[in-house]
């Protein structure tokens, strides 16, 4: 299946970024934990900075792999952190509990300037 | 055709076929039917996930993805409530869902599967849920009432 979710890899200052857009679904198993290992290959970012701005559907299987990325961030000593998400996600995120594990933020400059105070 | 409850009109009723993808068509016609309501923004996309999420399941789990086997989506309006029934042609006896919130420490732990959310995201996004199966079919019931559905306080309070 042909994935519906894009994943950009950049370096911010404390943070690696992945900006998502599309649609998180089954379709972006994929591409969602190779960009993660692309992010942090190499590299020694402690923190991984999910951007959803530009993601317009988020499913189950979608929240299923946000969890996979955050068990390997986990494991790796790495800390995720969230930011984009309209007030649906970020309910949802809420309920899932994914928000204990993943500060979130309105957007990549907060999340940035949080970071960079801590 | 079941009977309907007095005051209740079919918005919609219509079928998807049973490809993965197809329950975003689901989600925007749903919403689309109930577009005169007075529905909250938030519990809006609430319903359109759980719409999603049950077609998702017909598809796979009811349809086990075979193309040709239709999914078919009913929404109804009523004074009180909305409702959206989701059948899909597997019609084995049904569990009653496990309401338990999944183990998000043991998923994160590796010790359990990172999916399973579904039914749980269903459960949280309506205000009832229901599963019943007639042997041929099996048809999932989401109920969204309309008096929560008035100021976004409200689902300030559903948090």
């Amino acid at each position: 299946m042909q994935s519906t979710c894009d994943v950009t890899v950049r370096q911010m200052p404390g943070a690696v970024v992945l900006d998502l857009s599309g649609e998180l679904n089954s379709s972006a198993s994929g591409v969602l934990l190779p960009a993660y290992d692309e992010a942090v290959q190499g590299g020694d970012a402690r923190t991984v900075l999910i951007d959803f701005s530009d993601v317009d559907y988020i499913n189950s299987t979608g929240i299923a792999l946000v969890v996979g990325v955050l068990a390997k961030a986990r494991a790796e000593g790495r800390t995720v952190v969230a930011c984009g998400l309209s007030d649906h996600y970020r309910e949802i995120f809420s309920i899932t509990r994914l928000s204990d594990f993943m500060q979130m933020f309105p957007d990549v400059d907060s999340a940035i300037g949080d970071l960079a105070e801590t | 055709m079941d009977a309907l409850a007095k005051g209740t009109t079919v918005l919609d009723d219509f079928s998807v076929s049973s490809e993965p993808g197809n329950e975003r068509a689901a989600l925007a016609r749903v919403a689309e039917a109930v577009k005169g309501f007075t529905l909250a923004p938030l519990r809006l996309e609430r319903l359109k996930t759980a719409v999603a999420e049950a077609t998702m399941n017909a598809i796979e789990h009811g349809n086990h993805n075979q193309t040709e086997l239709p999914v078919r989506i009913r929404v109804l309006g009523g004074a009180d409530a909305l409702i959206v029934t989701i059948t899909d042609q597997g019609g084995q006896p049904v569990d009653v869902p496990d309401p338990a919130v999944p183990d998000l420490e043991a998923k994160l732990a590796g010790l359990q599967t990172p999916r399973g959310w579904g039914l749980f995201l269903i459960k949280n996004m309506v205000d009832d849920m229901s599963v019943s199966a007639d042997g041929q079919q099996h048809t999932v019931t989401l109920t969204v009432r309309l008096q929560e559905s008035t100021t976004e306080d409200d689902d300030a309070e559903h948090l």
